[in-house]
């Protein structure tokens, strides 16, 4: 566990000393601000607001998937190719230390840092308690879950994405691909019938993120999320046995 | 300590390292010496589990670097050749990662970072970057790195590559005296490195173990003697007389017929002598029909002259 840790405290002071980090955090801040506004002002102006802000900021709007797809592709991009291209590989790879305390380290990194980032939207929630009395905790709180399970599976496509790849463009170009294709699911549902529609239901994250701002929180929703982050951590342990195999 | 069992690794279809096996004792200083492209860098790479062989295997410590790759890595201290650092962080917070990475912590940890950054002198540059660091301070620090968890191994590859003569000489200096309580492995590509720190050479060409003994030994192995290989159509006690009537040949042996009939030697002349003309007439005279000469040893030979070549080139352009 010390060491995984070693690994993480590694990885946030790259980010801690790079303006990367900064830019992204601060335009993540900004834009969801901005989204609250909006939605906020316009819902203010009808007497009765049919659902309730937080939700589309929360998978209910294209920003959402835009802003989750950016800050994990960002953080995420250059745990591995980094340390491909500077040869570190060589000096951490022939240390004492295992390839999954290795992943797992980068990986708790990262997820630090995004948990970070939306732990600054907390203020919204309040603001918006200030103006709804009645609030319902239930939905924000499986949002906020819904929001974190998403964000691991990205972060783990990511994480992947730059083990494989030789530099950050390429990371982050395989990682959006593949995110956006997962994201793409939801179309499939509409062209297809039966039981291949049931399974892409099964797999369409829009579908996912709706029920976790309803307050839903489906277990097959869960093991769908969790299972694909742990498919790829293995992987990118796996990749990590390759390079020793090459 | 450290034992190789015919390690073989290809590149693709490209040949790395071939069939290499060697034991290493605890206390030595060995040096992996052979021209670049040789195999030494993929040799300490397979020894370091950077590398896994596609056949055979190495143990350190007893432990399998395939099978058991946390326990033997942790006997290992290393220095990459090209010796690479997070540019971006403080040399302190690099040793601090570097040694929490190899399971050290707390007082433990800040002891073995005082010991490492004294021994190695890069107690002015503890608070900069490490990629703002000149050369040799990079390669100090790479030296702190692979002592900071007091392994019992050493190994260093190309330790005075790209540092000026004085830069040299400290580093040298540091490995002597780092070879008094570790086993250090290191890789040259100059014969006089292995001269000035090593006891043992392990030469290396073109991805084979062609020579495995001390300094001393392999000078000999080297002097320009010839070496004949030769089968003589008569019975071995003929072939000895003729042999023995020679001056110029320093001794000889016999050798296992491979079925063609008449008695085989290998030849040893003594050094600077050519002695194929003279064989021909002594057995010209005797009537002896010799079915064949051929010359061996070429490639140690070759091997040796590539690397004198390639130092005196070196030593040409500083
Ligand atoms: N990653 C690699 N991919 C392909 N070939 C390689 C690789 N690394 C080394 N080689 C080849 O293997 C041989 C041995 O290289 P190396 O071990 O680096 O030699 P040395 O360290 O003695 O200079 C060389 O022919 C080199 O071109
Ligand atoms: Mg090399």
């Amino acid at each position: 566990m010390n060491k995984l840790l070693a690994i993480t405290k590694k990885e946030l002071l790259h980010y801690f000393y790079s303006p990367m980090a900064y830019v992204v955090l601060w335009a993540f801040l900004l834009i969801n601000g901005f989204l609250f506004y909006v939605i906020l002002s316009a819902l203010s102006k009808t007497a009765s607001p049919p659902v309730s802000p937080l939700s589309i900021i929360f998978g209910g709007s294209f920003f959402f998937y835009l802003l989750t797809i950016v800050i994990t592709v960002v953080v995420t991009m250059r745990l591995g190719a980094e340390e491909r291209k500077q040869g570190t590989f060589e000096t951490l790879l022939t240390s004492p230390i295992s390839d999954f305390e290795i992943v797992m380290g980068k990986f708790l990194a990262a997820f630090i840092f995004y948990v970070v980032a939306w732990l600054f939207t907390l203020i919204y929630v309040f603001i918006v308690k200030a103006y709804q009395k009645d609030l319902d905790f239930g939905p924000i709180i499986s949002s906020y879950l819904g929001t974190l399970l998403l964000g691991m599976f990205f972060i783990s496509i990511g994480l992947f994405s730059s083990m494989i790849s030789k530099n950050q463009i390429v990371s982050a170009v395989i990682a959006t691909l593949i995110m956006t294709m997962l994201l793409g699911i939801t179309f499939l549902e509409f062209i297809s019938s039966g039981v291949t529609r049931e399974i892409f239901h099964y797999f369409d994250i829009l579908t996912i993120m709706d029920n976790f701002s309803k307050g839903i929180v489906d277990s097959r929703n869960l093991i769908y999320l969790l299972s694909g982050t742990a498919f790829f951590i293995a992987l990118s342990e796996k990749s990590l046995e390759a390079r020793r195999w090459q | 300590m450290i034992e190789a069992i015919s390690l073989t690794k290809m590149y693709g279809t490209k040949k790395g390292v071939e069939n290499i096996s060697f034991k290493i004792d605890k206390g030595e200083i060995v040096g992996f010496l052979g021209p670049n492209g040789a195999g030494k860098t993929t040799t300490m790479r397979l020894l370091t589990g950077f590398l896994y062989p596609n056949d055979g295997d190495a143990y350190i410590e007893r432990n399998s670097i395939i099978e058991k790759p946390l326990i033997a890595r942790k006997y290992i201290g290393y220095l990459s050749e090209n010796n690479p650092l997070y540019e971006d962080l403080k040399v302190k917070e690099y040793l601090d990662f570097r040694g929490r990475v190899k399971g050290l912590k707390g007082k433990e940890l800040k002891n073995r970072i005082d010991y490492v950054v004294e021994k190695c002198e890069i107690r002015d540059v503890i608070s900069k970057l490490t990629g703002s660091c000149s050369k040799g301070y990079r390669q100090r620090i790479g030296i702190a790195d692979a002592l900071i968890n007091d392994p019992p191994i050493l190994i260093l590859d190309e330790p005075t590559q790209g540092l000026d003569p004085a830069q040299i000489y400290h580093t040298r200096e540091l490995i002597k005296s780092l070879s008094v309580e570790h086993t250090v492995i290191l890789s040259t590509h100059i014969l006089s490195e292995v001269e000035a720190i090593c006891s043992r050479v392990l030469l290396i060409q073109k991805g084979n173990l062609i020579f495995d003994g001390s300094l001393e030994e392999m000078k000999n192995a080297f002097k320009k003697n010839q070496v004949l290989d030769v089968t003589f159509l008569c019975d071995e006690t003929k072939g000895r007389e003729i042999l023995s009537s020679i001056k110029k040949i320093d001794r000889f042996e016999k050798l296992q017929n491979e079925g063609e009939g008449g008695s085989s030697f290998v030849i040893y002349s003594l050094e600077g002598e050519d002695i194929r003309e003279e064989i021909f007439w002594k057995c010209f005279e005797e009537r002896i029909p010799i079915l064949r000469l051929n010359e061996k040893k070429k490639s140690l030979e070759e091997a040796f002259l590539k690397i004198i070549s390639e130092e005196s080139k070196e030593e040409e352009i500083q």
